[in-house]
């Protein structure tokens, strides 16, 4: 032992370490890669694949919403509202020389009309079925950061607005009203939905709550600041709430009567998960800001394993 | 052309043998873990508990600092052993630079159905079938993992910090003192780094890797201070045999705090960098 320590400190130590730094190159390069994202599968019933890259044209899309085919994306690095499919590849709906500087979430009604939020611009956007861009309703209504959107069964759009603590609702003549006030003690309205109930799903992701408006306006907290939760995005798709968590990298779902159910944790670069929708077909897709100063973004597909 | 081929060919040939050659030793030493709960909870002990895996090295250090029979001996022991400092805060460094740019998750976390991104495509892993060791703070981990709960730094395991560190060290104490290095070098090798690859925390390659960085910085370090700093060491060991209490005292505050792998500097760095963003902005 004393023989080798000596002889590596005095004569051959640079050509050992030559030699043993090559086998160690070799030995991990096969598995050392540059990019330092993963999706960890908690369920193993699900895989996870790239759906899209920057290359499909988009920056780093926040809010997703799927609908007859089309990806619909709120694209916060673009500042755009842009929609996707796969015989027109990737169009861009709304861009910030009309005004919106960080779109946020969007939802899109039975005839097509796109309606999303913005954080920055505030107010609630719309482009309708033709093409048409349009603002809503603006700060000048008292939307000066507006962040989750909802399309109400009565067809008015509810939304979130994070400077007020409110909760309004917009109808599509841009009349706003006061939907839930600041007495209801939601700090940040972050995503809302609807159930097929009729039953609204607010994530409080400054509070670390997902709240439940009941039909009779009652306001439950169904999850309250449970081990690390944190809603991001929510999306209700045939009885089941989608849910992301940006801050643990999570994606959850949640089934009446059962356990909040995490499927997938999203690691690394793949961080920092946003918004989530459902095709007709039940596939996830997820939208992941990678670097959101650069424009970097993913949207990541899961489906269910054969 | 043809040559070229060959020794691309060769090279992947060799890279798939010793992949296979890291994995067959991992699943070996850790095939030791989840058959016994007295064994793994001493396992978990050596891992968990600082007295026995900082603590150890740490007297091992204090014990060669004041091993020297003469003076001139005590002074040329010290002055390594400063040099070993000063190199173990460079290899941390290291190590931890290199972890936080190449991707290598522990093999715990590679046992889990894993899609890495690589070329903007997701490619399924290859599971490591790892035993979980059936102490309860291993229970515990393997829960949340199960559960999705990853820390980011479970995802960059390689080079092993603890190899590049201990190993460090117990080289320093070893090259200054033989008998008293042996003692720190097989602690360091059988119980704190085997502990590591029985626990499924770290493949051999990640623990060859640290110890790599640790021989190179220790030989650099030495070397350079040996050609260009070696008065600059006389006057501090000189001035640590004059002053032997006040001496005493600050190696105790400097090696505790290596030995936490400067935790507690880290800590405080980092409310240094709070205090800083809230009254700045």
């Amino acid at each position: 032992m004393a023989t080798m320590m000596r002889t590596l400190f005095q004569r051959g130590a640079l050509k050992t370490l030559a030699v043993i730094a090559g086998a160690l190159f070799l030995l991990t390069s096969c598995k050392v890669m540059g990019k330092d994202g993963l999706i960890l599968m908690t369920d193993r019933d699900y895989k996870a694949e790239v759906f899209a890259t920057n290359k499909a044209g988009f920056g780093a899309p926040d809010g997703l919403r799927w609908r007859d085919g089309k990806l619909y994306l709120a694209d916060e690095g673009a500042q755009a509202l842009q929609v996707w499919s796969a015989d027109g590849g990737m169009k861009t709906l709304m861009d910030r020389q009309f005004g919106p500087q960080s779109p946020e979430d969007l939802v899109v009604d039975a005839v097509g009309n796109v309606f999303f939020s913005d954080d920055d611009a505030g107010g609630v956007w719309e482009v309708d079925s033709n093409g048409k861009q349009s603002l809503l309703a603006g700060k000048d209504k008292g939307l000066y950061s507006t962040e989750g959107i909802a399309l109400a069964p009565d067809g008015s759009i509810v939304v979130g607005d994070t400077d007020s603590h409110q909760v309004f609702k917009v109808t599509r003549t841009g009349d706003v009203s006061v939907f839930l006030g600041r007495e209801f003690g939601i700090t940040k309205p972050e995503s809302m939905t609807y159930d097929d109930q009729g039953n609204l799903y607010i994530a409080d992701n400054e509070d670390d709550v997902l709240y439940l408006l009941d039909s009779n306006r009652q306001l439950h907290r169904a999850i309250d600041r449970k081990d690390g939760f944190s809603p991001e995005t929510l999306f209700f798709f045939r009885g089941t709430l989608y849910i992301t968590d940006s801050r643990s990298g999570k994606l959850y779902l949640l089934t009446p009567n059962e356990e909040l159910k995490p499927i997938a944790t999203f690691g690394g670069q793949l961080r920092n998960i946003q918004g989530v929708t459902v095709d007709e077909k039940g596939d996830i897709y997820v939208s992941v800001q990678a670097d959101l100063k650069h424009n970097v973004g993913y949207i990541i597909k899961i489906t269910k394993e054969q | 052309m043809i040559s070229s081929l060959a020794v691309f060919v060769f090279l992947a040939e060799l890279t798939s043998q010793l992949t296979n050659l890291n994995d067959q030793i991992l699943l070996r030493i850790n095939g030791m873990a989840g058959r016994s709960w007295l064994f793994d909870s001493l396992v978990g002990l050596t891992q968990e508990n600082d007295l026995l895996k900082a603590g150890l090295i740490g007297c091992c250090f204090f014990a060669a600092w004041y091993s020297g029979k003469t003076t001139d001996e005590t002074r040329a022991g010290r002055k390594v052993l400063l040099v070993t400092l000063v190199a173990a805060v460079c290899v941390l460094t290291t190590t931890k630079v290199i972890s936080k740019s190449v991707f290598l998750p522990r093999p715990a976390i590679e046992s889990q159905k894993i899609y890495h991104l690589s070329d903007d495509k997701l490619v399924e892993m290859k599971r490591t079938n790892v035993r979980v060791p059936l102490d309860e703070e291993s229970q515990k981990v393997h829960r949340a993992l199960v559960s999705g709960d990853v820390d980011n730094n479970d995802l960059g395991s390689f080079p092993s910090d603890h190899a590049g560190f201990f190993l460090t060290i117990s080289l320093g104490i070893f090259l200054a003192y033989r008998r008293i290095g042996a003692i720190a070098l097989g602690w360091t090798l059988f119980v704190i780094l085997a502990g590591k690859m029985i626990q499924g925390a770290h493949a051999p390659v990640d623990i060859l890797a640290g110890g790599v960085v640790a021989l190179a910085e220790l030989s650099a370090i030495r070397l350079v201070t040996k050609n260009r700093f070696d008065r600059v060491l006389d006057a501090i060991t000189g001035w640590t045999i004059k002053h032997a209490a006040l001496s005493s005292a600050l190696l105790f505050a400097i090696v505790f705090e290596i030995s936490s792998t400067l935790f507690h500097v880290r800590q405080a760095l980092s409310l240094l960098a709070a205090a800083r963003h809230h009254l700045l902005g």
